[in-house]
């Protein structure tokens, strides 16, 4: 049986869809991702890559309702820490994850946009997808493969 | 307990906001009226002071864009000071070192202001 077939959740943690539970996830994601072998560091980035995407499930997907719910499941295995974020909400934009200018976003005063552009910097992988569950941003982090990528 | 408390002081003619704890799409709106608070009383030479700033998500980050240019535009700036290693690693990993300029120490950033208005940024 392959390392990926034997791979499976090893903690599910689901919360309701307020931000408020954003340090819970933030807190869960971190001591997971220590238990999968990431430094302190490491372990923190990868928690603020998922606070990331849970954000943009709550402000996007759920449009700021915060009686639904967001489900993570954490999978170790494989040589990687892969984390998936899933919700029921609207349908989110899966194309590829947008090149951010910086200078043009300070000049537009835009606050948004960062985030995905923070989850790709810190992740190996980040995916989406619409599954028969709805939404499912899979975030992949490759163990021992070094530091995140510094900006271009 | 509060996950974000900001307090502030002025020195100089420089605000220094000292964010303690974590910002992020809940606790932003703090940090938001603190910014709101010294822009709105006309002072545009802000020093973002992080020794107590344990972590810092987009959202916060997003905040600190969403003013520069006003803050710029009315002859101040944001600087950036006493960074930890996290949060720093973040604004390195997203290039915000080509956006603002981060000082060691918050006497350095206060000092800096001296020079003038010019954000001593250029184009990366």
């Amino acid at each position: 049986m392959s390392e990926r077939r034997r791979a499976r959740p090893a903690v599910v943690l689901r919360v309701p869809s307020g931000t408020e539970f954003l340090a819970t996830i933030r807190d869960t994601t971190k001591r997971v991702a220590e238990l999968a072998g990431c430094d302190a560091t490491l372990a923190a980035q990868v928690a603020l890559a998922v606070d990331e995407a849970s954000t943009n499930v709550i402000e996007h997907a759920y449009r700021g309702a915060s009686d639904r719910s967001v489900e993570l499941r954490f999978v170790l295995g494989s040589g990687e820490l892969r984390v998936e974020i899933v919700d029921d909400g609207a349908p989110v934009d899966t194309r590829a994850l947008p090149e951010v200018d910086l200078q043009r976003y300070a000049s537009e005063g835009r606050r948004g946009g960062l985030g995905v552009h923070l989850m790709g910097r810190i992740m190996d992988t980040v995916t989406f997808r619409r599954t028969a569950r709805g939404n499912v941003c899979c975030l992949v982090k490759r163990l021992g493969a070094g530091e995140p990528r510094e900006a271009r | 307990m509060s996950e974000l408390s900001v307090s502030s002081r002025e020195l100089e003619g420089v605000v220094l906001l000292y964010p303690s704890g974590f910002i992020n799409a809940h606790t932003v709106s703090t940090f938001e009226d603190e910014l709101q608070k010294a822009m709105g009383g006309g002072r545009f030479r802000i020093v973002v002071s992080g020794q107590d700033l344990r972590y810092v998500a987009s959202a916060g980050l997003g905040a600190l864009m969403g003013v520069i240019e006003e803050v710029r535009s009315n002859g101040g700036d944001i600087r950036i000071a006493e960074l930890n290693e996290t949060v720093g690693n973040i604004f390195e990993m997203l290039g915000l070192q080509h956006l603002y300029r981060i000082f060691p120490s918050e006497q350095e950033a206060i000092l800096s202001f001296r020079e003038g208005a010019d954000t001593g940024i250029r184009d990366a």
